[in-house]
């Protein structure tokens, strides 16, 4: 029973068996094909040869002698295509590396794309097993083309559980899909296992994992206790509940939370509570990703700084080094600004410096936390219709007049490059408040005056003023305080 | 034997010690207090045992009726410096770790540090009456956190606020001891009252 296999569709191996009687000596094999000018010999003590894979077919003679050299036996094959079988070699991987901060494990392997034509289809079957039984966990295959080159392929697995909980295992193997080769095709051999070892392994390994992470409300989160050999583990809670407690080895179990809830500021405690009162423990915080933030709005009270506004949406749950950072990026000058924001308070604000020669900003506010990003709608502003200046300040009234009093205040802020409307608010006793208003030149951290006429005389009249843009009005500052003034006698 | 004491001195120290008394009283409620904020908040379980944890200085003593007056203000003193040190790490991870979230354990652990910064200082100036400067603090500085997990953080200040309890208790009971020698019986024994 002759049999042939090839790796590459190039060479093949043969092999026989040799009935037992008698003491064996050398063979004697012989191969030709239709393309040889005649036939190829060579002895061998092996039952093993490597020789061509034939065009069509190969015809062999193998005849085995005693050890005197006499010949036994003499038997000749005709080997087609379809006799041959193809299997490809055992993939060879290249590296198993964990990533313990996110449970993943990346493995790299050659596909030995060299060895056969180009554009083939190579399929990889890879197997992920775990604990002491090495329990298969997940098999998954992939598909990739060869290139007639050495390529290195590379594919990410992120395990349902800390990498550290227990000892991960991975093996490939590869099936060629060459539609032209007739004769029966299968997978390679498994490779040997690759294995990235759990802390279970170590010998102060001792824990909970995954150690103080920041999961999703909603995520199913495996956590697991490793201890001493022969250490027992009495229970297993998280937050007030105890659990029940999945085996992964002689060191290692681990319980299993789903659709874990929002936690508490300081985080949930999972607690493994072992013999002789030991204790280990982790902090798991589970929390939101942040929300897009709603209502970004921008606008300057003194031209040199731009606040910012929006609504964050719902709460992360997240706090400390944990919180949600804001960044406002400005697409136009390419400038980014972290923003320094207060977890507690509702409202959510950023400044942005006003930059020398640039009135249109075009905003976008980055959000992130351990658990997710995302970023706002861009908003296009014009500075100069987005002024809200602050609060007219040290409000004075004077005149030495019955009818007529000059006002100044001032304003903080710098409004050079606009013209000002200021609203100034007249009452008196019980009549009817006037509002009059004026438009001034902006000026930089400037003093403005204004002079009311027609007033009565003798009068004890309270002036408050406000102002805004006047050229594109956005919002008004609030009101200064009031100042009183008599005016005088006729 | 310290030189006999002017009955100003004496009057001087049996009033430190009635405030100190008081203050440590007061501690002692307000730990207690946090203690129980503190378990709510970490999400801890009150009856957890918690393993001696490392540069936290332990209020149990051996043959305590057998320590002289100096002897019980320098150890109340060298513990309450290192209360102060470990309430303020405490402190600076409760900021880390909750930020803003937390301002209420927050201002607690504060309100207590404050008060044993004031013991300390109180000690200070009992150890002044007895003719004895306070040692400096100079080269005592504790030695650097071992890096912990969160878990071991929330554990250890459990432990920190407990022990600090338990040391309220016998600093109050120190003091009564102080303020019932007769003055000038420094070295003598304290009676046999043991707690």
């Amino acid at each position: 029973n002759l049999k042939c296999v090839t790796h590459n569709l190039r060479k093949m191996i043969c092999t026989w068996d040799v009935s037992s009687k008698g003491r064996h000596g050398q063979t004697d094999f012989c191969y030709t094909t239709n393309d040889l000018p005649s036939p190829v010999c060579f002895k061998t003590k092996e039952k093993r040869v490597e020789i061509p894979v034939p065009e069509r077919s190969t015809t062999v003679t193998i005849t085995t002698n005693s050890v005197s050299g006499t010949a036994f036996a003499t038997k000749d094959f005709e080997i087609h295509e379809k006799d041959i079988s193809f299997v490809p070699l055992t993939p060879r991987i290249l590296s198993l590396t964990p990533d313990f901060s996110t449970s993943t494990l990346n493995l790299k392997w050659s596909d030995n794309g060299s060895v056969f034509p180009y554009g083939l289809g190579a399929f990889w079957q890879i197997q992920v097993l775990r604990k002491e039984a090495m329990e298969k966990v997940t098999q998954v295959t992939y598909y990739s083309k060869l290139t007639h080159e050495d390529i290195i392929l590379s594919w990410n697995w992120t395990s349902d559980m800390p990498l550290e909980c227990t000892t991960h295992y991975v093996k490939i193997r590869c099936y060629i899909n060459v539609t032209q080769f007739v004769g029966p095709k299968d997978w390679s051999d498994w490779s040997p296992v690759e294995a990235i070892p759990g802390k279970d392994t170590e010998p102060n390994g001792n824990g909970v994992f995954p150690q103080d992470t920041v999961v999703a409300v909603g995520s199913n989160v495996t956590i697991c206790c490793v201890h001493e050999e022969g250490q027992q583990i009495q229970r297993m809670t998280y937050g007030p509940d105890v659990y029940p407690m999945i085996h992964l080895s002689s060191r290692s179990s681990a319980i299993r939370v789903l659709n874990a809830s929002a936690s508490d500021t300081s985080g949930t405690n999972v607690v493994c509570i072992l013999s002789e009162d030991e204790m280990e423990g982790t902090v798991l915080f589970v929390g939101y990703a942040p929300d897009i933030p709603q209502n970004l709005s921008c606008e300057t009270s003194n031209f040199l700084i731009i606040k910012c506004t929006w609504k964050p949406g719902r709460p992360s749950g997240l706090y400390g080094n944990r919180k949600t950072n804001y960044s406002l990026f400005e697409r136009i000058s390419g400038k980014n600004v972290s923003c320094k924001v207060d977890e507690m308070n509702r409202e959510r604000v950023c400044g942005f410096p006003v930059l020398a020669d640039q009135n249109i900003y075009d905003f976008i506010l980055g959000v992130s936390n351990p658990i997710g990003q995302t970023e706002s709608s861009s908003l296009l502003v014009d500075l100069t219709r987005r002024v809200h200046p602050k609060t007219p300040e040290k409000l004075a009234v004077s005149g030495n007049s019955s009818t007529s009093v000059r006002l100044h205040w001032f304003i903080n802020g710098s409004f050079a490059e606009i013209r000002l409307l200021c609203q100034i608010e007249i009452s008196s006793g019980h009549s009817e408040r006037k509002l009059h208003n004026v438009s001034l030149h902006g000026g930089k951290f400037s003093t403005y005056m204004a002079q009311l006429n027609a007033l009565r005389p003798y009068t004890r009249y309270q002036f408050r003023v406000r102002c805004s843009a006047a050229d594109h009005f956005w919002r008004w500052s609030d009101w200064s305080r009031v100042e009183e003034h008599t005016t005088l006698e006729a | 034997m310290a030189a006999a004491d002017s009955p100003s001195t004496a009057l001087g120290r049996c009033d430190l010690c009635n405030r100190g008394i008081r203050l440590a009283g007061k501690m002692r409620l307000d730990v207690t207090n946090l203690l129980d904020t503190y378990v709510e908040r970490q999400g801890l379980d009150a009856s957890a045992s918690v393993a001696a944890v490392e540069g936290v200085p332990v209020a149990a003593v051996e043959r305590w009726d057998e320590q002289t007056g100096t002897q019980r203000l320098l150890e109340n003193l060298a513990a309450y410096r290192a209360f102060r040190v470990l309430l303020a790490q405490m402190l600076e991870e409760q900021r880390e770790q909750l930020g803003e979230a937390d301002t209420a354990l927050s201002r607690a652990l504060a309100a207590v540090l404050l008060q044993v910064s004031a013991f300390a200082y109180h000690l200070e100036e009992l150890l002044r009456l007895e003719n004895r400067g306070p040692p400096s603090e100079e080269g005592a500085e504790p030695p650097p956190l071992p890096q912990l997990s969160l878990f071991e953080r929330k554990l250890r200040g459990l432990g920190v606020l407990r022990e600090l309890a338990q040391w309220a208790l016998r600093s109050a009971r120190d003091l009564r001891q102080l303020a019932k020698a007769s003055p000038g019986s420094d070295s003598a024994p304290s009676p046999p009252d043991s707690p």
